[in-house]
């Protein structure tokens, strides 16, 4: 079998570039939804890395892709909780601008 | 992932470089686009990347799953809330804030030192041959995870629950 070129930093390389970019999106992005998009590439980002771990370091054992099974679970049920909790910042204060949602700023 | 590699290393390489590609494109689209709806609509060919980094990695079954989970259902679930709150149609002055220097020195200072960490670290390979077939996998899930999966069953119930009650639109107490 031919070797193959690619390595574990490779993909650790693109999911660290991954979860800068999504940090980016959360910190700096206005819309609430936005923020919560930055959210999601920065759990895909960690998701990358556990299956490279579990191809690369310990391919015996699975604990690498259940972990990102439990992680897709986990962020399913935020992105549903947090969507409805945007819907009700809307509906409570007719916007969805982060900056704008300041009721508790002395 | 028993009897090698279909690819050879020539072709894997390649078609690793277009999913990365693809997924950090799309990643800096989703955070940079100013129309909400295009930003959305960036995660799908983003998700479908790290769908096919699974591939390359051998993990079919998390590929399949983060197509259906992730590029169907949660990007559906986005969009729907930007229809239904009506900043959605880019109308929005700038797409960032005020802090958007300084996120983006933050984001760079993060990409920096996670950089060099895992480019500098001794990662203690090892390359046997890894068995991760579906069957594996839900023998994992029902022998030796069993206890994690039925929490995260029942965190997403709640969580389900949860987003009903409170997306509800009921007209009850005032709020402010």
């Amino acid at each position: 079998m031919m070797q193959s070129y690619l390595q574990l930093h490779h993909y650790l390389i693109v999911a660290a570039l991954l979860f800068a970019v999504g940090a980016f999106g959360v910190l700096a992005r206005r819309n609430a939804v936005a923020v919560l998009m930055g959210v999601e590439l920065m759990l895909n980002a960690a998701n990358i890395n556990f299956v490279a771990f579990w191809r690369y370091i310990d391919p015996a054992r699975l604990e690498g892709q259940v972990f990102v099974l439990i992680i897709i679970t986990v962020a399913a049920a935020e992105a549903a909780v947090g969507l409805a909790l945007v819907l009700n910042i809307y509906r409570t204060f007719g916007t969805v601008e982060v900056d704008r949602v300041n009721t508790l700023k002395g | 992932m028993q009897g090698g590699r279909a690819v050879t290393p020539t072709v894997e390489l390649v078609l690793f470089l277009l999913a990365a590609a693809t997924v950090l494109v799309a990643g800096v689209a989703v955070v940079a686009a100013r129309n909400l709806v295009r930003a959305a609509f960036w995660l799908l060919p983003c998700f479908l990347g790290v769908a096919g980094l699974f591939v390359l990695l051998g993990a079919y079954f998390l590929a399949a799953i983060q197509v259906l989970i992730y590029a169907g259902a949660i990007m559906l679930l986005l969009l729907f809330v930007l229809m239904l709150t009506r900043d959605a149609g880019g109308a929005l002055a700038a797409p960032h804030n005020r802090q958007a220097v300084w996120a983006l020195a933050a984001a760079a200072l993060v990409a920096g030192v996670t950089l060099s960490i895992v480019v500098a670290f001794p990662w203690p390979l090892q390359l046997a041959a890894a068995r991760a077939d579906t069957a594996a996998i839900g023998e994992a899930l029902l022998r030796t995870y069993l206890l994690p999966f039925e929490v995260a069953s029942v965190l997403l119930l709640a969580a389900i629950i949860g987003a009903i009650v409170i997306a509800r639109s009921e007209p009850s107490e005032p709020t402010s």
